[in-house]
């Protein structure tokens, strides 16, 4: 079985692209909205509000999920003590026990920032039954409604996961040997930043590919699947052997999840730091350029069918 | 005796009937297969990088965990061709009403919601894990015993056996908690206990841990139990508890899944 996306909750009733009903139900305008930069913030910024509300009302069901969350740390935590108590080395790859706990519960906040259920998979479906068009009709931007969406989402997850997680970090406060000082917790949180950047776009592209192909979900299930072990998930990708660390750390990937811990943990500074970042930042741009470009190329040969 | 047969019948006409459905997306299901190639594929990974690491983990030997990791895919495999996707189906039946179409057929009620469809894209999961066993064995240059192989079938039937119980239970609590997470996401969360050797509840605080999960909510037997009778050692009083952790869970959980029903409220029909 393969690992199902932990934020999936609202999946079955709510696909993620689904215009939420009160971004219409704000009051009429007494004036047409202008087109300068403010009345644009305030249309995203309704999305945003709408978003929210819309998330926010399926929080009930979330304790046994929180109490099942923690049961795999439990047994990862017991797994790698063995494996530290087995090879007799205090040290793996550069990564001592407590630092490697500490390395596989910081995923888990990469994860919260990259992770993005149902995006590829709902342009893709927009694309193949024609509710695309909705997008061209009405004046505002796909990318830009799917981002203040995704945005939105992001928070109300990340605010109600504060408190599981915040127990899980506290329980687990005993790894982290030292806090991060300012700076490196600035370029932590600028990695995730731009962790939920490159992960939003990469599965903008994936899912622009459904201009071409009818069923991208397959593809969709393979590049998860992939991404599990290769955005360093289950393990520091350090500890795998050469040529495979290279390889790994030339793409994308690790930055929606190894990338951002190992800032968390001080392993990268200096000048390698910023050129993560920038490199992390390019990764975005690119595929956000690559996203543009395909959304053009697509709507050419895009028909409506149906709807 | 004639109900057992009946009962084998039906759910031969649901395999035979679900795989005619499979095959019409043919690619669909080579698909679904190759992803859970690629996902035995990073388990291996796993697996070898730990293993460069260290000799031994928790007691385990790297060809007796190779076996270890076999006997878990195989299981979990066979749990979720037959059971898990038809458990995942339940909530949204509670949630839409729709269940009371499947409750007013003359059949058993637990048996039609878990064993309505055979998902046959994860069926060479059971042969895959089947696979990474014969390698470990051989690896090992295991001698053949009946007695092991005997007491190994049983157990890995009592292994599926109670993994079914523990899901029903957390099927049947979605009828109090409609739309609650996906079963998918929390039974991969709960199946995680199961996924490594319980020798790794080490420790003041792991044991009454271990303990709990070996004896109280016996999760640990699943994959453990078959995999030590066939490769460690076999130890009968444990294979006797498993026996019957498997008959005290199968009734409890059909008893817990049948009160669930009783709070069906058949909402929106």
């Amino acid at each position: 079985m393969t690992p199902p996306d932990m934020e999936l909750q609202t999946a079955s009733v709510a696909p993620s692209n689904v215009l939420p009903v009160d971004v219409f139900d704000e009051p009429v305008p007494r004036r047409t909205p202008g087109r300068g930069p403010l009345s644009t913030g305030r249309k995203y910024s309704n999305i945003f509000r709408a978003s929210l509300k819309e998330r926010m009302a399926y929080r009930g069901d979330f304790l046994l999920g929180t109490i099942l969350r923690f049961l795999p740390m439990v047994t990862t935590i017991l797994l790698w003590r063995a494996v530290y108590a087995g090879s007799g080395q205090p040290i793996q790859a550069g990564f001592d026990y407590s630092e490697m706990i500490a390395y596989l519960l910081l995923v888990h906040i990469s994860r919260m920032f990259s992770s993005m259920p149902n995006l590829a998979g709902g342009i893709a479906r927009d694309i193949r039954e024609g509710t695309l068009k909705r997008y061209l009709i009405q004046p505002f931007d796909m990318i830009g409604y799917l981002i203040s969406y995704r945005v939105a989402h992001k928070v109300a997850y990340i605010v109600t996961s504060a408190l599981p997680y915040g127990l899980l970090f506290f329980l687990c406060r005993g790894y982290f040997q030292t806090f991060p000082d300012a700076t490196t917790f600035a370029a932590y949180m600028l990695s995730l930043v731009l962790a939920f950047l490159v992960g939003f776009f990469f599965e903008v592209c994936v899912g622009m590919v459904g201009f071409w192909f009818l069923e991208v979900t397959s593809l969709l299930y393979i590049v998860m699947t992939l991404n599990f072990f290769i955005s360093g998930q289950m393990l520091p990708l350090d500890l795998l052997p050469e040529p495979w660390v290279t390889i790994l750390k030339w793409l994308p990937f690790q930055y929606m999840a190894y990338f951002p811990a190992v800032v968390f943990l001080g392993k990268v500074t200096g000048m390698e730091l910023v050129r993560g970042l920038l490199a992390e930042a390019a990764w975005a741009v690119g595929f956000m350029i690559l996203g543009r470009f395909l959304y053009r190329l697509g709507l050419r040969r895009y028909s409506a069918f149906g709807g | 005796m004639r109900i057992l047969a009946k009962y084998l019948r039906l759910l031969g006409s649901l395999a035979r009937f679900t795989l005619a459905r499979e095959m019409a997306f043919r690619g669909n299901f080579l698909v679904k297969v190759s992803v859970e190639v690629i996902w035995l594929g990073i388990m291996l990974a796993f697996y070898e990088t730990i293993f460069g690491r260290t000799k031994v983990l928790a007691g385990w030997r790297k060809d007796e965990f190779l076996f270890f990791v076999g006997c878990f895919f195989a299981l979990n495999g066979l749990i979720e061709m037959l059971f898990l996707e038809n458990c995942n189906d339940f909530a949204e039946l509670v949630r839409t009403g729709d269940l009371d179409f499947l409750l007013i057929r003359p059949i058993d009620e637990q048996f039609l919601i878990t064993c309505r469809r055979v998902d046959w894209a994860t069926a060479p999961n059971v042969l895959m894990g089947a696979a990474v066993m014969g390698i470990a064995l051989a690896r090992m240059h295991w001698q053949f015993d009946p007695v092991r192989v005997m007491a190994f079938l049983a157990t890995f039937a009592c292994g599926t056996a109670i993994a079914y119980s523990f899901m029903l239970v957390l099927t049947a609590f979605s009828v109090w908690m409609v739309r609650n997470q996906s079963l998918m996401e929390m039974w991969w969360l709960f199946s995680s206990l199961a996924r490594y050797p319980k020798e790794i509840f080490l420790g003041s605080r792991a044991e009454p841990l271990g303990f709990l999960f070996t004896f109280i909510l016996p999760i640990l037997l699943v994959a453990n139990v078959p995999a030590n009778a066939m490769v460690r050692t076999l130890n009968p009083p444990m294979v006797g508890f498993t026996l019957f952790a498997t008959a005290i869970l199968l009734w409890a959980s059909r008893k817990f899944f049948q009160h669930a029903l009783r709070s069906y409220r058949s909402a929106s029909s």
